[in-house]
C-alpha cells in the first residue's frame, strides 16, 4: 500500500508540472490583448507611449520563456501576484471568493451524493422494473438539461413570480446583518444555487452508484450470499452495497475536486460572488495572473483529489490493498 | 410499462410550459411605459420624487471607481461623476452648463479660457475645494496619464489659479472650440490633499478612502463583486440629492439585473435594456422605461487599406447594399435613429440634413460591374484580382443585436455579389481583429466587422476627425484605414476653427465628404432605454445622448441646470 502510494507520487509530479506549465500557455495562446484590462479607462485614448509604458510595467514586454521562468517562480513561492485589472492581490482575491463557492460546491455536492447513491441503489435492487426504467429515464432527461436554463427557470419561478428566495447575490447588498440573521440570509441566497448544482449533478452519482451495484449483484459472492439464506436486507446493506460504494466515493472526491473550480455558469446567472465568476471574467478580460492563479488552485485540488481517492480505494476496497 | 415512464417526462414538460407562460401573466397596472417606437424622452410627472434607499443594478464591476481605477466609460464614467465634480456640466440637453465654476469666459481665438470658482464649495471630508484644487487636479492629470483626462486635457499649455479671486485661468497651445464639452464638462477635480501624496497612481493600490470628492454621493462601502454604498452628501453646493442612499448591486450579466428589477429586488437598471425587452418591462408592476436618442452608434468596418476595400465602388456598393432603414425596424425595433452616413446625429445642431442614407442595390450593382468586377464563373459571387469576393465579417459574440446586424448585412451583401460568412467571436478576440492593441499602428487583422463608438464621440462633433484621418496623431481611432486628402486636409482644419460660423460651413462639408468617400458604413445611433422602478423613484433626468445615469436624475429640480 505504501509502494503504490509513493510510485503515484512521481506521476502526481509529472502531472502538476505539466498542467501548472499548460496553465501559463493556454491563456496566452488565447487571441486577444490584456493591456485594455491593465490600462482600465478608455485605452484607446492613450498614446502609442504611455501604452508601452504600461506593457513594460506588467513585463509583458519579456520574452515568453523569460515571463515562463518568473511564473514558475511565483508558482514556486507561492506568489500569486496581483490582479491586471484591479491590482489587488491574487491571494485575497481567492481567499475572499473560495468560501462562496465552496458553499454552494460542497453544499450540492453532499446534497447530491445522498440523493444520487439512494435512487442509484435503489434503482438497481428494482432493475429492469418500472420503478428503475422511469428513474432512469427521468435521470437522463435531467442530465440533458442545460445549466443556465435551469438557473434562469428557477430565478423566474421562484424569485420572480413567488418571490419566495432572492435572485441574485450571496448576501443581502448593503445589509447590516449580524449573527444568526446573517446566516438566515446566506443561507437564503445560497437556496436558489444549490438546488441548481443538485438537480444537476445528482444523474451522475445516481449513473455511477446504479451501474456499480448492478455489477455487484451480478457477482456469485452474491448468489452465495442468498443462498446461504441471508435477508434480502442484509444482502443489499451488507453485500451488495458495501462493494457498490468505492467507486462512488472516487466520483465524488474528484467531483469535489472540481468543487474549487466553482461553476462558471451557475454563478454568472446567479451573480454569485465565487471562483466561477472570478474565472470567467479573468477570462473575458485576458486578465493573466488571475487566470493563473484560479487555475493552479484548480490544478491542485484535482491533483490531490485523485491522489486522496487513490489512498482511499484500498481501505475501502481490500482487494486493492498491495502487500 | 411505456405510459408509466412517459410520466416523469410529462411532467417536467408541463412544469416547463407552465413556467414559460407565467411570466407573462404579471399583475399589470396601468402605467404609462415606454413605446418601442418613439424615441421621444419618456419623462413622468407623477410617481416618487424622494427616496430613501435607491438600490441600482450595473453588470461588472467598476473597481474602486476613482479617477484612476474606475474601469467603463459607461457606466463607470457615470458613477464616478457621482462622487465629483466637473468645471461644467451638461444640462438634459447635452450643452455644458456652468457648474463648479460659476462663469466661463474665453478670449477671441478660444485659446485661454477663464474661470470663477463657486465659492464655498467643500470636499467629503470637510476641507474647501479651492482654485488651487482645480488647477492641481488638471495639472496632475496632464502628468500622470489617465488616458482620457490626460487627452480631454492635451491642448492645455498651462494652468494659473488665484486662490483669493477663486479663478483660474487655462492657456491653450492652440483653438479649441470644444474645450468646454470635452474638458471641462468631462475631467472629474480632485482634492489636493489626497492626491499630492500618490505619485504614480497608475500603480498604487487604492480603497475607498481616496474617494473624497466634492459630488453628491459618498462611496461607503465597496464589496467587489457585489455591491457600491454610496451615502447622500447633505451639504453638495447645488443642494442635497432627493435620494438618500445609494446602493448599486454589480451582476454578472444582464438577465440576471432584469430578473432583479421584476422581482423588485432592485429599483432601476443603470444598463441600458435591449429592444425586445422594452415594451416586455414596460408596464409590468411599477416598471417603466425612460427612452431617448443617444450617441453610441453602430457601424460596419472594414479594412479599406486593402483590395478591394481600398477601391471607393466597393466601399460605395455596400453602403448601397445595406438598408440601414431594416436594420433599424428589425434589429432595434424601431428604438434607434437610422445612421447618417455623415456620421453627425441627426439631433446635434450641426447635422447637415442634406446628407441621407440612400438605399439602392441596382445602383449598387451597376457600379460594381462598371467597375470591372464581375461575376466571370456564374457562382453568384464576383471576382476581384482574380479571387472570389468572399470574406469574413467578424462580430462579438456577446452582443446579440450586433450578431443580427452581421446576419442580416451578409444576406444584403449577398444581392452585390458578395459572399459573407458571419464569425461570432468572443468580445477580446474581435477587439484585438479590428483594433490590434488598441494602437492603430499595428494594423488591422479584418475584412469586414460590426464596430460600434461610445457616446463621447458622438457627442463632440469634431472627433470624427479621429476616426477618418489618415494622419495616426490625429485619426488615432481610424480603425478602417481609410485615407482621403480633401477629407484630411479639411478636419485637421477643422480642429482648430475658432470661428463659429466658419467651423458650421466646414462641418457640413465634412459629414457630405465622409458620405461620398465612405470610411465606413454608418448604420444607427440606438435609442438608450432605462428601466425603473415608479412606485419607488422616478424623477430621473434623461440627458440627450448620456441617458439617466447622472448626479442631475437624482438632485432636486431646482439644482439642475
Amino acid at each position: 500500500m505504501r509502494r503504490i502510494g509513493l510510485k503515484n507520487l512521481d506521476r502526481y509530479l509529472l502531472v502538476f508540472v505539466v498542467a501548472v506549465s499548460l496553465n501559463f500557455l493556454l491563456p496566452r495562446l488565447m487571441p486577444g490583448n490584456p493591456l485594455a484590462l491593465i490600462a482600465g479607462v478608455d485605452v484607446g485614448l492613450m498614446t502609442p507611449d504611455e501604452r508601452a509604458e504600461i506593457i513594460t510595467a506588467v513585463g509583458l514586454d519579456e520574452p515568453l520563456l523569460t515571463q515562463f521562468i518568473d511564473y514558475w517562480k511565483a508558482v514556486l513561492t507561492f506568489d500569486l501576484g496581483f490582479s491586471y485589472k484591479s491590482g489587488r492581490p491574487i491571494v485575497e482575491m481567492i481567499t475572499e471568493r473560495l468560501p462562496w463557492t465552496l458553499l454552494i460546491t460542497v453544499g450540492s455536492l453532499m446534497v447530491s451524493a445522498v440523493i444520487g447513491i439512494v435512487l442509484g441503489g435503489w434503482s438497481a435492487w428494482r432493475r429492469g422494473k418500472k420503478t428503475d426504467l422511469s428513474m432512469l429515464t427521468g435521470m437522463i432527461s435531467l442530465q440533458s438539461l442545460p445549466s443556465f436554463w435551469l438557473g434562469m427557470l428557477l430565478i423566474s419561478v421562484f424569485a420572480v413570480q413567488l418571490g419566495w428566495f432572492p435572485s441574485f447575490g450571496a448576501e443581502t447588498p448593503a445589509s447590516s446583518y449580524e449573527g444568526m440573521a446573517r446566516v438566515g440570509d446566506i443561507l437564503e441566497h445560497a437556496i436558489l444555487p444549490i438546488v441548481t448544482l443538485t438537480v444537476l449533478s445528482i444523474p451522475g452519482v445516481y449513473m455511477t452508484m446504479r451501474y456499480s451495484m448492478l455489477e455487484v449483484l451480478g457477482s456469485d459472492f452474491i448468489r452465495t450470499a442468498r443462498a446461504k439464506g441471508a435477508s434480502e436486507r442484509r444482502v443489499l446493506f451488507g453485500h451488495v452495497a458495501r462493494n457498490a460504494i468505492a467507486p462512488v466515493v472516487t466520483f465524488l472526491a474528484i467531483r469535489f475536486a472540481f468543487a474549487f473550480g466553482g461553476s462558471v455558469i451557475i454563478e454568472t446567472v446567479f451573480s454569485y460572488p465565487g471562483l466561477g465568476r472570478l474565472i470567467f471574467e479573468a477570462v473575458s478580460g485576458r486578465d493573466y495572473p488571475v487566470m493563473q492563479a484560479a487555475f493552479l488552485v484548480f490544478t491542485v485540488a484535482v491533483i490531490v483529489a485523485n491522489l486522496v481517492a487513490d489512498l482511499l480505494y484500498p481501505v475501502l476496497d481490500p482487494r486493492m490493498r498491495v502487500e | 410499462m411505456k405510459k408509466r415512464i412517459a410520466i416523469p417526462i410529462l411532467l417536467l414538460c408541463l412544469a416547463l410550459v407552465a413556467a414559460a407562460c407565467s411570466s407573462d401573466t404579471d399583475d399589470a397596472t396601468t402605467t404609462t411605459g415606454g413605446d418601442g417606437g418613439s424615441s421621444d424622452t419618456t419623462t413622468t410627472t407623477e410617481g416618487m420624487t424622494e427616496a430613501s434607499v435607491l438600490r441600482a443594478a450595473i453588470t461588472g464591476d467598476e473597481d474602486t471607481i476613482n479617477p484612476y481605477t474606475y474601469i467603463s466609460g459607461f457606466p463607470g464614467w457615470n458613477l464616478l461623476m457621482m462622487q465629483y465634480d466637473s468645471l461644467m456640466q451638461l444640462d438634459a440637453n447635452g450643452e455644458p452648463q456652468p457648474w463648479l465654476a460659476e462663469t466661463v469666459t474665453t478670449n477671441e481665438d478660444l485659446t485661454v479660457w477663464t474661470l470663477k470658482i463657486v465659492d464655498g464649495v467643500t470636499w467629503h471630508d470637510g476641507e474647501p475645494l479651492t482654485a488651487e484644487d482645480v488647477e492641481f487636479s488638471l495639472e496632475y492629470f496632464m502628468e500622470k496619464a489617465t488616458g482620457r483626462f490626460s487627452r480631454d486635457l492635451s491642448s492645455v499649455e498651462d494652468v494659473t489659479s488665484d486662490d483669493t479671486t477663486n479663478e483660474v485661468v487655462i492657456t491653450l497651445g492652440a483653438t479649441n472650440p470644444s474645450f468646454d464639452l470635452v474638458a471641462l464638462a468631462d475631467v472629474p477635480i480632485i482634492p489636493e490633499q489626497v492626491w499630492a501624496e500618490i505619485d504614480t497612481p497608475g500603480e498604487a493600490t487604492y480603497d475607498i478612502s481616496t474617494n473624497v470628492g466634492s459630488g453628491p454621493y459618498m462611496l461607503v462601502e465597496y464589496e467587489a463583486e457585489q455591491f457600491y454604498r454610496f451615502e447622500a452628501n447633505p451639504d453638495y453646493f447645488r443642494g442635497a440629492p432627493q435620494v438618500d442612499e445609494l446602493v448599486v448591486v454589480v451582476f454578472a450579466d444582464d438577465s440576471g439585473a432584469l430578473a432583479a428589477i421584476r422581482s423588485g429586488e432592485v429599483d432601476v437598471n443603470f444598463e441600458r435594456v435591449s429592444p425586445e425587452q422594452i415594451d416586455l418591462l414596460a408596464g409590468q408592476g411599477g416598471l417603466e422605461i425612460a427612452q431617448g436618442p443617444e450617441f453610441t452608434t453602430q457601424m460596419i468596418n472594414f479594412d479599406a487599406s486593402k483590395a478591394p476595400f481600398d477601391d471607393l465602388a466597393v466601399r460605395k456598393a455596400m453602403s448601397l447594399a445595406i438598408d440601414a432603414q431594416d436594420i433599424v425596424d428589425t434589429v432595434f425595433l424601431g428604438a434607434a435613429t437610422v445612421g447618417s452616413p455623415g456620421w453627425v446625429h441627426p439631433d446635434k445642431a450641426v447635422y447637415n440634413p442634406a446628407v441621407q442614407p440612400e438605399f439602392d442595390p441596382a445602383a449598387a450593382n451597376a457600379m460594381l460591374d462598371d467597375a470591372g468586377y464581375a461575376d466571370s464563373d456564374g457562382d453568384g459571387v464576383r471576382e476581384y484580382d482574380g479571387e472570389p469576393m468572399a470574406f469574413e465579417l467578424i462580430t462579438n459574440s456577446s452582443d446579440s443585436l450586433r450578431l443580427r446586424i452581421a446576419e442580416l448585412t451578409a444576406e444584403m451583401l449577398a444581392e452585390i455579389g458578395m459572399d459573407i460568412t458571419v464569425a461570432s467571436v468572443e468580445t477580446a478576440t474581435w477587439e484585438e481583429a479590428v483594433w490590434p492593441g488598441f494602437d492603430i499602428n499595428n494594423g488591422r487583422n479584418y475584412d469586414i466587422a460590426t464596430w460600434g463608438w461610445s457616446a463621447p464621440i458622438q457627442a463632440n462633433t469634431i472627433r470624427v476627425a479621429e476616426l477618418v484621418n489618415s494622419d495616426p496623431s490625429i485619426g488615432f481611432l481610424n480603425l478602417t484605414g481609410f485615407s482621403n486628402p480633401d477629407v484630411d486636409t479639411l478636419s485637421a482644419a477643422l480642429l482648430t476653427e475658432a470661428d463659429e460660423a466658419a467651423f458650421e460651413t466646414g462641418i457640413m462639408e465634412l459629414q457630405q465628404l465622409i458620405a461620398d468617400n465612405v470610411p465606413f458604413v454608418m448604420l444607427a445611433y440606438p435609442d438608450g432605454a432605462y428601466v425603473y422602478n415608479a412606485d419607488v423613484y422616478s424623477d430621473y433626468e434623461f440627458i440627450a445622448g448620456q441617458g439617466i445615469v447622472s448626479k442631475l436624475s437624482f438632485l432636486p429640480d431646482s439644482a439642475r441646470p
